[in-house]
């Protein structure tokens, strides 16, 4: 299987803080990982540089074989909170921006997404609650066909029903080619749906492993990553 | 339906689909739902079933038809044997979990029919 996403040396600094320490990653094609860690572990940031939104580090980024920013932007789709709309924009506005802006963007899934989320078109967005919030992101990014999707915590602070909605559009959605990286401190909502799992704490990726082999000794995930925060309720 | 985590999930959904097949819900030479349709019942991922589905073609319990889909074998054999061994994984853990609580093993058939009886009462 190749490789869709290949990190090396990564390291990154902001107001002259690392924030992320030789970090080296690679995702093989039409998997579900898991970015666990902490809140502050540097997931968002991780996910941000991998999409190319932010910038000014040091190491290489490889998305699909491109390294270039511009070219791993069209290979990967990500939705980065919605920040650059107004309140006052409706989804269906919304909706058209991301049609003119991206060549892969596929009207007609989108359409199935928002009728299967039961998103209105003619909301704004400051009238969604955060569940519905969070179903919009993901109708937008899936509505993209590409190779590498990345969700940044979309289950924070929503109910059990967004879920589990969100959770089977994934299911139902995801093509068998692509790979889709999901970051979370919490991981037991997610479990089942698991290829891999990748561990980012101390500033760097500690440990990336399969699903199948931490339950193979017996473990849950949970007790994996809680086995990373073990030593620290001693300290 | 819900899984153990600390149990690689492609190995329950095997135990799932074997005790399916040996209920009768699925039956011999029936075809198995697709696995898009079993990852979304389940709330799994598409590989995990593949995988399952994977390992149960290699056993013989299902085979592929081309661009059709998964099938329950036809072979009555196979399937007595598919039964009877979910039936002694079942026997053996009645026995040990029994034998824990400090009954002998030549006295487990006349605790079981007692206790048979005293519950159709």
């Amino acid at each position: 299987m190749k490789d869709i996403l290949i990190i090396k040396d990564l390291n990154y600094k902001k107001n002259q803080k690392t924030i992320l320490n030789d970090v080296n990653l690679n995702l093989s094609s039409g998997k579900i990982v898991a970015l666990l860690g902490e809140n502050g572990a540097g997931k968002t940031t991780l996910m941000r540089l991998i999409a190319g939104v932010a910038k000014n580090y040091k190491g290489s980024i490889q998305v699909d074989g491109f390294i270039n920013e511009a070219q791993r932007k069209a290979k990967l789709s990500f939705t980065d909170g919605l920040t650059g709309f107004s309140d006052s924009s409706k989804l269906k506005e919304i909706e058209k921006f991301y049609a003119t802006i991206f060549d892969d963007f596929d009207e007609n899934e989108f359409e199935e997404i928002r009728k299967f989320m039961k998103l209105d078109l003619e909301m704004k967005l400051s009238q969604l609650s955060r569940g519905m919030r969070e179903k919009l992101i993901i109708a937008l990014t899936f509505a993209r066909k590409a190779d590498l999707y990345l969700l940044d915590e979309p289950f924070g602070g929503i109910d059990a029903m967004a879920r589990k909605k969100i959770i089977n559009s994934i299911i139902l959605w995801k093509d068998e080619k692509s790979t889709i990286l999901i970051s979370d401190h919490f991981v037991n909502e997610i479990a089942a749906l698991l290829d891999e799992v990748v561990i980012v704490k101390d500033n760097t990726v500690l440990e990336h492993k399969s699903a199948d082999d931490i339950r193979q000794t017996h473990k849950s995930i949970e007790e994996y990553y809680e086995s990373f925060y073990e030593d620290e309720d001693d300290e | 339906m819900e899984f153990k985590d600390n149990i690689p999930i492609y190995l329950q959904i095997e135990q799932y689909l074997y005790r399916e097949i040996a209920m009768g819900k699925l039956k011999a030479g029936e075809k198995i739902p697709s696995v898009r349709k079993l990852a979304l019942e389940l709330t799994v991922n598409v590989n995990t079933v593949q995988r399952a589905l994977q390992q149960m073609n290699n056993q013989g319990i299902l085979y592929t038809k081309r661009g059709e889909g998964n099938f329950v074998t036809e072979d009555t054999e196979l399937l007595a044997q598919t039964k009877k061994t979910l039936i002694d994984d079942e026997l053996e853990s009645f026995v040990q979990n029994m034998t824990r609580l400090g009954l002998k093993e030549n006295e487990l058939i006349s605790a079981l029919e007692d206790y048979l009886r005293g519950r159709d009462k």
